[in-house]
């Protein structure tokens, strides 16, 4: 038999140096960029793309896109030691990350939010939810396009609805919310029980969950993020947007700038930029008010705004869970 | 039996290091986070969870599934070994099969929750080629079947490996003393694998435990644990603890799985070699194995073709005029040659340590006399059964305040613990079934323990270093989740980025970068199964 040394001594070889290269190419720190950790959809990023690059940006920032569930587990785990200078992420996320972290820094914002976000955080954008139906399935399956949420209780929709799940996501909140608003805990709760039904496997935990499933045709409808279903018409899919008689809720997307020791002296100007400069361009985006003296642009824009009348907050997201896992 | 030399301490030392470091650690800090109760620590979580009746339904939920899901899986991979090792196969069929089976290691397991709603879904492929969707994919059915398709590779890998082992002279030597088939089978093939064939109905049990990407896409109404451990990680509120609690329950099937393999342990059996030997003809038996292994292999292909169908129409399901926009506009994209660059880098370093890292340890185990030999069995299991996001969101808490963080060291490392058990396994199987006598004749002919390792053990065992080498780079090309939380904005990999995608609901652009990945992982793998084949195919020239 044939001894072979070299194989052991190439393995080792190799990694040794590798490990070592590893070690060196690990510590590329950038003190001149400012990193900017973003849940929002990409349509968003693009905007405030243009808007710092236009104010003379280039090259001194980069964006992070990360999923809201990563993003999340991050921001409650790595506090101030996070990778990113400037955050922007679901308002009440934000709340409850300053709560156990204290990790966001005050700012001063000229426009007046019509909501009160407390000062570490500015506003970006609104995401409206709303239904959305997929029209060639509708018809394939012979059934009549929903007008409100309550529709898609009724039992013909059987197997042909999904929507997200509000343990996991917080698009489902919206869904929630224009149920309780509407018709109040007790109905509310025998609503959101038939929809369970209604739905059966197709409860997402993702709140893109129920666009991909429209998209592939695997439900009829679906009820998510407005602007997603916009898009997905654009695209030339046959998907329609249906605002459900109990209202477009929103929910808030905001900019916080983390508490750092060593702040990098841009990241104060970059994070105002991206709340007032991008701005305009935001609101053509995502048609829901933020600040006042605001008003709408003439775009696409959801038929029937509503608010919940108190701040939503981790704890009433909580209460609401409850309320959704106690609907049988 | 050898004694042990400074030689072998000097080598279990940084090992013990590196596990306590990057493995027990962050586990007692998982422990530790599990009972903290506000500002107090208590068992609280733990008994909250323990009345919970829809955690303990989703429990039970888990266990029947991934033990069902374990035993299909264990037993076709043991087919599809014998048809390999056992029977006579095409060349050209052989080779089919081979990368078939091994094909979806080759994807992120991300990606298999849409392949499968694309391909059994109401609109899926095979939907529109039978016509109806031949049964409900959510639920038991489709983690069922996501499940296999996503163990039955590690465990094929597995048996194959540890069938390259056993001695087909005794099959011969069976025959010649008018055994009856059954009983020779059970003494030359099944006997001898016992070890293996338990070691992979733990293993794949395990992983199918642990998985959160198939329950997540096709799980439906079917409530699992480990939908349970996501949803209080990182669901719409986080709670750490909880989730914390979750994880340390869910090591409890870990525990039983240490000890049936101990149990097992005892049915080991060293062959002093493993020649090739003409085998026994039966046209039946080949006929019928390679049928079998084919209807398999084809099922497999069939669910993943959908892949390559989706990236190139304009508007899948309803626009199915091919097209190459999506394909190029992908590409466009200027980050993913860095990411590109980041995944390479960090699966290359990974499999050289970590088929390194294993290698030692196994070699520790099975042939020396150490008293913490048995730890790296321990160590094995352990890193089986932590779910990748705990690995991952645990050495986020640890590593916090390091220069580790943000590095390529540090998912180079993770991903070492990670996926430790398979290469460990393999590398364990390959030297139990050598000759324990080499090591005394090495001493008695004035040979050093580690000499003996190097010029008689390595060398017939290369087979499996190519192995292991290519289990490690795969993995650490397609994982997720256990990395999520320690890539950096200059760190981001190709499978990381699919998850960001996912965020986007950007389905097309997840094929074409699964595909991506696909096409290299299918280039190393051949590259190493061709230096591997050439290797014992020229050490079996200088034998002859």
């Amino acid at each position: 038999m044939k001894m072979n040394p070299k194989l052991f001594y190439v393995l080792a070889g190799t990694s040794m140096v590798l490990a070592a290269c590893g070690g060196e190419a690990a510590q590329p720190k950038d003190d001149e960029r400012v990193i900017i950790y973003s849940n929002a959809d990409d349509e968003a990023v693009a905007v405030l793309k243009k808007a710092l690059d236009d104010k003379g940006y280039k090259d001194r920032y980069v964006i992070q896109s990360m999923g809201t569930s990563e993003l999340g587990g991050k921001l409650m785990a790595e506090g101030t030691k996070i990778e990113a200078d400037i955050i922007t992420m679901a308002s009440y996320f934000l709340e409850s990350a300053q709560q156990k972290n204290t990790m966001f820094k005050d700012m001063k914002v000229e426009q007046v939010p019509v909501d009160d976000y407390g000062t570490y955080q500015m506003p970006m954008l609104g995401n409206a939810g709303a239904i959305f139906v997929n029209t060639k399935a509708l018809e394939a399956a012979d059934l009549p396009a929903p007008k409100s949420i309550k529709d898609l209780a009724d039992p013909i929709y059987k197997g042909q609805i999904s929507f997200p799940n509000i343990m996991d996501s917080s698009t489902a909140w919206l869904l929630i919310q224009g149920i309780l608003n509407e018709y109040g805990e007790k109905e509310g709760k025998s609503i959101i029980a038939d929809l369970k039904q209604n739905a059966g496997p197709h409860i997402e935990s993702s709140g893109s969950g129920p666009i991909k499933k429209v998209k592939a045709g695997e439900v009829a409808i679906g009820f998510g993020l407005r602007n997603q279903a916009v898009q997905a018409n654009t695209e030339g899919m046959p998907i329609e947007v249906v605002d459900p008689l109990e209202g477009n809720f929103t929910l808030t997307e905001s900019i916080s700038v983390v508490n750092k020791d060593e702040m990098n002296s841009l990241t104060e100007k970059i994070a105002q930029t991206m709340a007032t400069e991008a701005r305009e361009a935001m609101l053509a985006e995502y048609p829901v008010v933020l600040y006042q003296d605001e008003t709408l642009p003439n775009t696409e824009k959801a038929a029937n705004f509503k608010r919940w009348d108190t701040t939503l907050t981790v704890e009433l997201l909580e209460q609401h869970q409850a309320i959704f896992n106690e609907a049988q | 039996m050898i004694k042990s030399t400074p030689m072998m301490k000097i080598l279990a030392l940084p090992l013990l290091l590196f596990f306590t470091v990057f493995l027990i650690a962050p586990l007692c800090m998982v422990a530790f986070q599990s009972m903290r109760f506000g500002a107090h620590y208590t068992f609280q979580n733990y008994s909250e969870l323990l009345q919970n009746s829809a955690f303990l339904q989703a429990f039970l939920n888990s266990l029947i599934v991934s033990s069902c899901a374990a035993l299909i899986t264990t037993i076709i991979a043991f087919l599809l070994a014998y048809t390999m090792h056992f029977t006579k196969v095409n060349k050209g069929l052989r080779f089919f099969i081979q990368t078939s089976v091994t094909l979806p290691m080759l994807l992120p397991t991300i990606t298999y929750g849409f392949v499968l709603i694309y391909a059994f879904g109401n609109q899926g492929t095979l939907t529109q080629l039978l016509g109806s969707p031949p049964f409900s994919i959510y639920g038991f059915n489709g983690l069922l079947i996501g499940y296999i398709l996503y163990t039955l590779p590690i465990a094929y890998v597995l048996m194959n490996n540890a069938m390259l082992y056993i001695d087909k002279q005794y099959l011969t030597v069976s025959y010649l003393m008018h055994d009856r088939p059954l009983r020779r089978f059970y003494h030359a093939v099944l006997r001898p694998m016992l070890t293996t064939i338990g070691a992979a109905f733990i293993l794949t049990f395990i992983l199918s435990f642990t998985d959160f990407g198939i329950p997540a896409s096709v799980g439906g109404e079917y409530e699992v644990v480990a939908m349970s451990l996501y949803r209080a990680m990182l669901g719409a509120i986080v709670r750490f603890e909880q989730g914390a609690a979750i994880a340390i329950m869910m090591l409890i099937p870990a525990v039983i799985g240490i000890l049936l393999l101990a149990y097992l342990q005892r049915y080991q059996v060293a062959f002093k070699n493993n020649k090739q030997v003409a085998l026994i003809p039966s046209a039946t038996r080949d006929i019928a194995f390679s049928v079998f292994s084919s209807v398999v292999a084809i099922c497999i292909v069939a669910i993943f073709a959908v892949l390559l169908i989706v990236p190139f129409t304009m508007g899948y399901p309803y626009d199915l005029t091919f097209t190459l926009t999506h394909v190029k506009a992908v590409f466009m994209q200027s980050e993913l040659l860095q990411d590109y660059r980041n995944s390479i880098i960090v699966a290359s370093i990974t499999a050289l340590l970590g088929t390194l890292l294993a290698l030692l340890a196994a070699l520790l185990n099975t042939r020396t006399p150490l008293k913490t030999r048995r730890i790296f069995d321990w160590f094995s299991i352990l890193t089986n059964t932590v779910p990748g996001m705990v690995l991952g969101l645990s050495y986020l808490f640890l590593f916090n305040d390091s220069t580790l963080k943000g590095t390529i060291l540090i998912i180079v490392l993770c991903n070492i613990v990670h996926f430790f058990t398979t290469p460990y396994t393999m590398a364990k199987n390959a030297l139990q079934k050598m000759d324990h006598t080499w090591e005394v004749t090495g001493q008695l002919m004035q040979d050093t323990w580690f000499a003996t390792i190097r010029r008689v053990v390595l060398p017939n065992m290369k087979a499996t270093i190519f192995q292991m080498l290519n289990y490690y780079f795969l993995n650490a090309m397609v994982t997720v989740s256990g990395v999520i939380f320690i890539v950096s904005t200059e760190t981001m990999l190709v499978s990381t980025r699919i998850k960001e995608l996912q965020h986007f609901a950007k389905y097309t652009d997840i094929f074409i970068l699964s595909l991506f990945i696909l096409v290299t992982n299918l280039l190393v793998k051949l590259v190493l199964d061709y230096l591997s084949t050439k290797g014992s195919r020229q050490n079996n020239e200088n034998e002859s």
